[in-house]
């Protein structure tokens, strides 16, 4: 043996030993238990059964036998569930783009770096929780009552729902921005709103531009089920099918909804790629 | 062990009079910590001061200090002969445009071009109603901001944006902005600690030109002692926020130097 290997030479100081009883493994062993608690709570909660899906097998393969051929009429099927697909895609650009303002506005008051006080901060975070939490089917619900059925209540519901996601999205995109530039301008003696516009805006343009499309095409998917309540769109005509037992008709409208939703979904992220 | 401490006589009142930065008994600490311990500094028009000092020695926290970022225990802070500290709000923010400062991480806005950067140091001047997008900005800022751009020798890249800048470019077009702010005091926070040697003497030439021909009162923060002693008309040497000497660089010697950079030998 060689006197220049490694093993041969005398070490400084030996490695630190593995030690299995280790405080993070024995804190594991509690929370592994509580986390194989909280599954066998929610099984039977969820009320999960084998056999039901087992002994129900039958009822899905005559949904499915009904609904195999597609209705493929075109005056009668086909082409009102394209006008109504459009619908569904309007109402998800504009409950997506009319929200732009509000969102913007309270995302600005309602993060840490760039809101004017604390209370300020805490009534618009608070808002834009409450807005977050209720899902778009009720706001729907209460719009369709207050205006009547139709597109326009959807569009009402996306918009509400759609502030409280985007406004807190785009909070923590500002908090996360470099406070460098915008301390720089605050020394400058810029004021708070041209520290936003000059500083803030510009260094989240990408991010906001990213969860925008990222938002376009969650509402586009949402729009399908406010049209369940009355809310106009595709939605409504496959809610019809549904109740009429055109169970055809139904798969020719989900079809077209899924050409929908992937162009969406491929436009958003071939976008978001461009501009990340 | 001998403590150096060579404090040059504080100036008669006429010169506090003249300095268009005067600090006097500042004083800060952070939670225990004493950062800052009675430091007293004078900076007058067409002086470039060179502030040395190890880490943590409160160099740039009385700078921060002086524009506001931090609000010192103690102390006086005169702007071009006004007292500045315990102001907040309005006043904070008019106080603010005498001074202006030139940071180590230069933070320029990245998607903006050069001259765009270079406006937002007059924001101040500008209404609202014309700030708020880029393309409103008045003509007068836009023409003032090129000139500015000309004083650093950038004006050809002021359609660039700055993330297409060398580094040193960008602390030009920083120091652009400092002067398109108007101020009367320009304070610079490691100005050239993450910059090349060479694009580190450019940087300094055009700060030590601000002072000679344009009259400001620069102070900056230094880590390389051989640049103080090279471009500033006086050097301060901070230890453990206390004053350790205020010298014309010629008097500056390695033993000085030493101190200033010897390990924490607490007494």
């Amino acid at each position: 043996m060689s006197a220049g290997t490694p093993t041969a030479r005398e070490v400084v100081a030996p490695p630190p030993r593995l030690r299995l009883w280790s405080r993070p493994f024995l804190l594991g062993i509690p929370v592994a238990v509580a986390l194989i608690v909280v599954h066998v709570l929610a099984w039977n909660a969820t009320e999960i059964s084998g056999t039901a899906l087992v002994q129900g097998w039958h009822g899905m393969v005559d949904f499915v036998g009904q609904a195999v051929p597609p209705d493929l009429r075109w005056n009668e099927v086909v082409e009102p569930a394209l006008r109504a697909t459009e619908v569904t895609l309007y109402m998800g650009l504009l409950g997506t783009t009319l929200s732009i303002p509000p969102a913007l506005l309270l995302a600005v008051l309602g993060a840490r770096t760039t809101t004017p006080n604390v209370v300020v901060y805490q009534l618009a975070r608070t808002l834009l929780s409450f807005l977050r939490a209720v899902p778009e089917v009720v706001f729907a619900l209460v719009f369709v009552t207050a205006v009547g059925l139709g597109p326009f209540p959807g569009v009402l519901a996306l918009l509400v729902h759609n502030v409280g996601v985007m406004g807190k999205l785009w909070s923590e995109s500002i908090e996360e921005i470099d406070r460098g530039p915008v301390e720089a301008l605050e020394v400058a003696g810029a004021r708070r709103s041209q520290l936003v516009a000059n500083a803030v805006v510009p260094a989240v343009a990408p991010q906001f531009v990213g969860l925008l499309l990222y938002r376009f095409d969650v509402n586009v998917r949402s729009s399908l089920v406010l049209g369940l309540v009355g809310a106009g769109g595709i939605g409504f005509l496959i809610n019809q099918s549904i109740s009429l037992f055109r169970f055809d008709e139904m798969l020719t409208q989900i079809l077209i909804v899924l050409v929908l939703v992937i162009a969406v979904d491929n436009l958003s992220a071939f976008v978001r790629r461009r501009i990340a | 062990m001998t403590r150096l401490r060579v404090v040059s006589p504080a100036p008669p009142r006429e010169e506090i009079e003249a300095a268009a930065l005067s600090i006097r008994g500042l004083r800060k600490s952070f939670r225990s910590r004493l950062v800052l311990d009675d430091v007293d500094l004078d900076v007058r028009p067409g002086e470039l001061v060179a502030i040395l000092g190890a880490n943590g020695s409160g160099k740039s926290t009385a700078l921060r200090c002086v524009v506001g970022l931090v609000e010192p225990d103690d102390g006086s802070i005169l702007l071009a002969g006004r007292e500045v500290v315990g102001l907040r709000g309005d006043g904070l923010t008019a106080s603010r445009r005498e001074a202006a400062m030139i940071f180590q991480h230069i933070n320029l806005v990245k998607r903006l071009t050069a001259l765009d950067n270079v406006c937002c140091g007059g924001l101040a001047r500008v209404p609202t109603s014309r700030s708020l997008l880029r393309m409103t900005f008045p003509d007068h800022l836009r023409q003032e901001a090129m000139r500015c751009l000309d004083r650093v020798g950038l004006a050809d890249r002021a359609a660039e944006r700055v993330t297409r800048l060398s580094g040193g470019q960008q602390q030009l077009i920083a120091i652009a902005r400092a002067l398109c702010q108007r101020a009367s005091v320009i304070l610079a926070d490691e100005p050239v600690s993450a910059l090349d040697p060479a694009a580190a003497g450019r940087v300094m030439r055009v700060l030590r030109m601000l002072a000679g021909e344009e009259g400001l009162a620069v102070a900056a923060v230094l880590h390389q002692p051989e640049l103080a002693k090279r471009y500033a008309d006086r050097v301060v040497g901070l230890v453990a926020g206390r004053l350790a000497f205020d010298l014309p660089p010629d008097e500056v010697d390695p033993d000085l130097l030493d101190a200033l950079y010897a390990p924490d030998e607490q007494g």
